[in-house]
């Protein structure tokens, strides 16, 4: 018997996914637990797995689509199954979305998608007046868009629709454009893709000299992230460093214990931070403009690197793990974020409420981290590297010193209590004691 | 069709006959001694001075025509110049017991008549009234060019005045009598009772029966003489305005002073051609023209033929005429025997008549003939003769140098002035009435039944709650007519309104019901079917002063009045020099249901003529508004109206309509709903299904329409569109004309070239089919459905997803049945 494969549901609040890529073609054989296609939410990608064997009959949809989660994708049973009463509605559940939706869906988008077409160069464009005006206007290349008015004739909503396709042009990099005769760019170097005049080459030489990739969806949403985190607050760094002497010496110890768990660096300088952090409530806590949100407890959230991007997965109630406990968790969250399976609700920034980014491993000696708002800190780890100090009696030698990085929203916190929080993890850190 | 006469079977099958009563011909024989108790010697004199003086004028202007020059004065006149050289006797006789209070209208061949008549006139009247006229007339213009260097009384003075202003306005200077704009068809001056002169063969044949109505329904002095052609007597309209003029109802049911036929007498010129065509013999049957009289009343129309060769034979005959009229025994008929020498024009060859046929009548010329009449008889010596003779050739020596002269008699400076002759074609005027005296009404208008029934009507065709009252419980479409009619009728005394069935049955569309109750016969009557007289009459009555509602009971009765419409309404006010207004508002209604030749919307046609204003209201709102500015104004409305609508509510105009007086200005468009995405511009009633479709392109394809209901046609505010455009970039027109030649594609043209960058599309035009109307039950398959503006929308404008179209637009459809002419 046929079955739908529906758009899975990934939390409470996503309503809907972009479907990435199909891993299967219609009628290859499907064993379960084989992966059969990727989609994205707005926070992360995933992969989804075959639940049940057969052939995959037919998809209703192709990458880039939006579908909404639980709705039906494709079918996969046996050959021959009969499919027609898979529709894509078929497997929606919520009947009072559907009848709601339904009214609405009597209303026929009046958009247009934009399809682009190589033309024959003696092809006749066909374009309307005011369409044309908006295309010479915005230096839209009419030629190569398919219109879909009349006898295919170019019409406003075919250049509209281009347009909210593209990147938009500083009005400098415009009138170069329009004086040199250029071809705009499909993406620019100025904030949210918008090119900018040094973005135009005139150099026919270099100018076929790069590769324009579109943005992934989960990269689309760290840029603007990042870009709103920096937009939307005060942020500033203090660096500063603390002693790691005890730090080394605790991960010799547990190197040399056998059967010890694998309690790393990073999680010893995390316990510390959730320490620290108990101490320093004004730290942990949400900065919402015109009031703050105090935790009652750590939920620390850590940046991983992944291939897919980078990913900042929270720990809950961090602050009643143990040690052996907050290293689990830590590599639990970690590698379901390289697996792309992540739980979206966990890596929402307001799942933490605070983040520790460590670039140690990296041997990165200083950087400003950007603040995961609403969040009022984050805490940069550094590598460790020797520093001379004042050994006492008159003695100087290189002690090894772990920098830190704190960047705070100065709305939120003032510089005094930042100093002193960052100085108490430095304090925690060099008095660290673990429980093994 | 009144309940107060009754059609007796009885007697109208009884068996009997028609008998005629005699009309004579030429029956005058005295001779100059015997009229002498008549005529004084000045009298006599003034006669021949008259006939002279146009005998010399009509020379002048042949020599010009002719040789290039008269009297050795050179001039080019490469206008028109039909000359009456022989029928000078015929005008003077005619003209001598009118004064300025009788109107004459004439013909193309009339420079005789207004100087005949502007001599009598002159004779009439006092000198401070003389003096008035020539000082006020366009600002005292004419008066200063030809008192300098004048000796001699005022009579002089304002001869020379006649002959000059007619002069300069045949030879289209702006110190003519209507600034050029007339010229010599056209000429005529209305202080000396001179009306418009019709180059339209039979043009006055009915305009002048408006004129004698506007004397009876307004009780003024004076009778109304319709100077025709022999020829015109074969024109529908000459008939039309016999029939009108001899109405039993005149006698039968207008009540009081206004019992009695009218004051005008038909006053055949008959110099026996109509151009080439010989009317006795050849192109007519009656012989003598005077018979027709005894077709068209029980009185023959007091019908007679007058030797016209002999003035005082048309004295004679015009003395008893006027009599008769003074009792209100009108119409009259005269056939005034005449002969024109000179061609019907200066390029006559004269191929169809004879040279002895000419010389006979030369040998008997009519002023020739006279004067040694008068000679002999003693009362004149030759020498005097002469003397006149010599006075009026440097007169018109004097008048030519003057009207030829580029700086005295200039011609309109349209190269300083562009829009000259634009700004004359309306008058723009703004008139509660066109004549203070109390007006005439049977009862005060609270007492009207109609006004108590509308009284109980809801204004607005909706309750609180969006709920459509029933029809019968809204205020109609109708009902807002009425309303400005009403009110007009209560405030201007001059207004009156006529038409088939608009008495008693109160229009065959209810409009004007309740208004029976309220006005006299006088006032609202009913007219035979007959629109050239309908039209015809209407014009001739505003040219007098009045106001009037003429009916046209379907649109397509208007080709009935054609000449009326087009070639005399919109023409008069621009051609008289804005001398003449003319408050006519013309009531047409568009037909449904009733096949090819009462379903058609023909307001394209009116609108291409210049010099009408046409509006097509679509609500009651705009409707009551519009005939309140139309009524107000006094300019020729063609007002169309729709019976597809007549009952419909209003439905936009929230605080609903207004009992009090509003007027909505001509030519604004007014945005019955706001969209975004398209423009749908619509004349007349079709309105209601551009809603239809706005409705429809919103609910099924997320379109918003705006919906432009255009209102009037001429004029026209293109601004309010080409904002609606700049929003939208896509343009629908639609109305239930013939899509070929309509307005909408005159409107479509304007807006590309208004609005070229904004559109996203081609405007659209979706009218009716270029074929007949065929039955109601076939109508939506030829008048515009919300279907097919929903088909030229995707398949010219904008492919609508998913919609499937049933009728055809394509390109191809397009040209195929244009090469059929379908």
């Amino acid at each position: 018997m046929a079955n739908a494969i529906i758009m899975p549901r990934q939390g409470q609040s996503v309503e809907s996914c972009i479907f990435t890529e199909w891993y299967k073609q219609v009628g290859d054989e499907i064993k379960t637990g084989d992966i059969l296609f990727a989609y994205e939410t707005d926070k992360a990608s995933f992969e989804q797995e075959a639940e049940e064997d057969g052939v995959l009959l037919t998809t209703f949809c192709e990458a880039g689509d939006e579908i909404p989660v639980l709705q039906n994708i494709g079918v996969i049973g046996q050959a021959g199954d009969d499919i027609s009463g898979f529709g894509q509605e078929a497997a929606q559940e919520d009947t009072a979305i559907e009848k709601a939706e339904s009214v609405e869906e009597e209303v026929v988008d009046s958009q247009v998608e934009l399809v682009l077409k190589d033309r024959v160069s003696n092809d006749k464009v066909r374009i309307s007046p005011r369409a044309k005006k908006l295309a010479e206007a915005e230096l839209v290349p009419y030629k190569k868009i398919e219109g879909s008015g009349p006898e295919g004739r170019i019409i406003i909503r075919d250049i509209e629709a281009y347009l909210a396709s593209v990147p938009k042009t500083t009005p400098l990099a415009k009138a170069i454009i329009q004086e040199e005769g250029l071809q705009a760019p499909e993406n620019g170097s100025g904030l949210d893709g918008i090119v900018k005049s040094t973005d135009l080459s005139s150099n026919p030489v270099y100018s076929d000299d790069f590769e324009i990739k579109k943005l992934p969806n989960i990269r689309k949403l760290i840029a603007k992230a990042m870009h709103a985190s920096l937009q939307n607050s005060a942020q500033l760094t203090h660096h500063l460093g603390a002693d790691a002497r005890r730090l080394l010496e605790l991960r010799k110890q547990v190197k040399a214990t056998e059967g010890a768990p694998n309690i790393t660096i990073n999680d010893m300088v995390c316990f510390a931070v959730i320490k620290a952090l108990k101490q320093f409530p004004d730290a942990n806590a949400h900065f919402l403009g015109d009031s703050v949100k105090y935790f009652n407890k750590v939920h620390l959230g850590l940046a991983v690197d992944t291939d897919r991007g980078l990913m900042v997965p929270a720990i809950k109630n961090a602050e009643d793990l143990s040690i052996t406990g907050l290293s689990n968790q830590f590599k639990v969250v970690a590698e379901s974020c390289r697996q792309g399976n992540i739980d979206p609700e966990l890596l929402s920034s307001e799942a933490a409420s605070f983040t520790v980014s460590n670039l140690g491993n990296y041997g990165v000696e200083m950087f400003t981290p950007v603040i995961n708002l609403p969040q009022v800190a984050i805490l940069g780890v550094n590598t460790i590297v020797p520093r001379p100090a004042d050994l006492g009696g008159g003695v100087y030698g290189f002690v090894p010193y772990m920098g830190l990085s704190l960047t705070y929203d100065h709305q939120a916190l003032d510089g005094g209590l930042a100093t002193r929080f960052l100085k108490q993890i430095a304090i925690e850190i060099e008095n660290l004691s673990i429980d093994t | 069709m009144p309940k107060s006469q009754f059609i007796d079977p009885a007697k109208v099958r009884q068996s009997s006959k028609i008998e005629f009563k005699d009309i004579p011909v030429n029956q005058y024989d005295k001779s100059i001694e015997e009229e002498k108790v008549n005529f004084s010697k000045e009298q006599f004199i003034g006669i021949y001075h008259d006939m002279v003086l146009i005998r010399e004028f009509e020379t002048m202007l042949n020599e010009i025509k002719i040789k290039g020059e008269y009297q050795g004065i050179g001039y080019n006149h490469p206008g028109p110049a039909h000359l009456s050289i022989g029928q000078e006797s015929a005008a003077v006789g005619m003209a001598y017991h009118l004064d300025e209070q009788d109107f004459i209208f004439g013909s193309h061949r009339s420079h005789g008549e207004i100087l005949a008549k502007g001599m009598s006139a002159i004779h009439k009247m006092d000198d401070d009234t003389l003096m008035d006229v020539m000082k006020h007339f366009f600002d005292g213009t004419i008066l200063k060019i030809v008192s300098e260097n004048h000796q001699g009384d005022l009579k002089s003075l304002a001869r020379r005045f006649l002959v000059y202003g007619t002069l300069a306005e045949v030879f289209a200077r702006e110190t003519g009598f209507n600034k050029g704009l007339g010229g010599s068809m056209h000429a005529f001056f209305t202080p000396f009772g001179v009306y418009p002169n019709n180059a339209i063969v039979g043009g006055s044949g009915d305009i002048a029966v408006g004129a004698a109505l506007f004397k009876k329904v307004n009780q003024k002095e004076g009778v109304v003489v319709a100077n025709i052609g022999d020829a015109s007597m074969a024109c529908g309209p000459v008939w039309e305005g016999l029939a009108f003029a001899s109405m039993d109802q005149f006698e039968q049911l207008w009540e009081g002073a206004y019992k009695g036929g009218l004051p005008i007498i038909f006053n055949i010129m008959n110099n026996q051609y109509g151009m080439g065509g010989q009317t006795c013999g050849e192109t007519m049957g009656y012989d003598i023209a005077a018979r027709i009289g005894a077709g068209v009343n029980r009185d023959s129309m007091h019908a007679e033929r007058v030797d016209g060769y002999n003035p005082l034979a048309v004295i004679d005959a015009y003395q008893r005429k006027l009599e008769l009229l003074k009792d209100k025994k009108g119409p009259v008929l005269l056939d005034v025997l005449t002969y024109r020498y000179s061609g019907h024009s200066p390029s006559d060859a004269s191929s169809y008549r004879s040279k002895e046929e000419v010389e006979a009548w030369e040998k008997q010329d009519c002023i020739t003939s006279y004067g040694a009449e008068l000679v002999q008889s003693g009362v004149v010596a030759q020498d005097e003769l002469n003397a006149i003779k010599a006075d009026v050739t440097e007169l018109m020596k004097y008048s030519m140098t003057l009207a030829i002269d580029e700086e005295v008699s200039p011609r309109m400076d349209l190269v300083k002035h562009p829009e000259l002759i634009g700004e004359m074609m309306f008058s723009e005027g703004s008139e509660d009435k066109m004549e203070d005296r109390p007006v005439e009404v049977n009862h005060p208008m609270e007492e009207n039944p109609r006004v108590k029934q509308i009284a109980k009507k809801e204004r607005f065709a909706f309750d609180a709650n969006g709920k459509p009252f029933s029809k019968i419980k809204q205020y109609q479409l109708r009902d807002g007519l009425f309303e400005a009619i009403a009110d007009r009728f209560y405030k201007d005394p001059t207004l009156v309104a006529y038409g088939e069935e608009n008495r008693d049955w109160g229009g065959a569309f209810a409009v004007y019901r309740g208004l029976t109750e309220a006005l006299p016969y006088n006032r609202l009557f009913n007219s035979p079917i007959s629109e050239a007289s309908i039209i015809g009459t209407a014009i001739g009555y505003a040219m007098c002063g009045g106001r009037v509602i003429p009916e046209i009971m379907y649109c397509d009765f208007l080709g009935r009045c054609g000449d009326e419409v087009f070639n005399q309404l919109p023409k008069w006010q621009a051609m008289s020099g804005n001398v003449i207004k003319m408050p006519v508002v013309i009531r047409v209604s568009v037909g449904s249901k009733y096949g090819a030749q009462h379903s058609q919307d023909w307001s394209s046609l009116v609108a291409h003529i210049p010099g009408l204003k046409v509006c097509f209201p679509a609500t009651p709102y705009d409707a009551k508004g519009l005939m309140n500015t139309a009524l107000q104004g006094t300019d020729p409305v063609i007002f169309f109206e729709s019976q597809r609508i007549y009952d419909i509510g209003e439905q936009f105009h929230k605080d609903g309509v207004p009992e009090e007086y509003y007027e909505i200005p001509f030519g604004e468009p007014d945005v019955k709903k706001e969209g975004k995405d398209i423009t749908i511009l619509s004349i007349g009633a079709t309105v209601y299904r551009a809603l239809e479709a706005a409705k429809e392109l919103e609910e099924k394809y997320g379109m918003s329409a705006e919906v432009i209901d255009a209102r009037s046609i001429v004029p026209f505010n293109y601004e309010p569109v080409i904002e609606s455009l700049k929003k939208t970039g896509r343009i629908l027109l639609t109305s239930d004309a013939n899509e070929r030649g309509s307005f909408l594609k005159d409107m479509a043209q304007r807006i590309t070239e208004l609005a070229f960058d904004e559109l996203d599309a081609p405007p659209v035009v979706v009218g009716s089919r270029n074929w007949i109307t065929p039955a109601y039950e076939l109508e939506d398959y030829f008048f515009p459905t919300k279907d097919w503006i929903m088909d030229a929308v995707h398949e010219k404008i904008v492919p609508l997803k998913g919609h499937s179209v049933a009728n055809n637009f394509t390109n191809a459809e397009i040209i195929r049945r244009s090469k059929l002419g379908i």
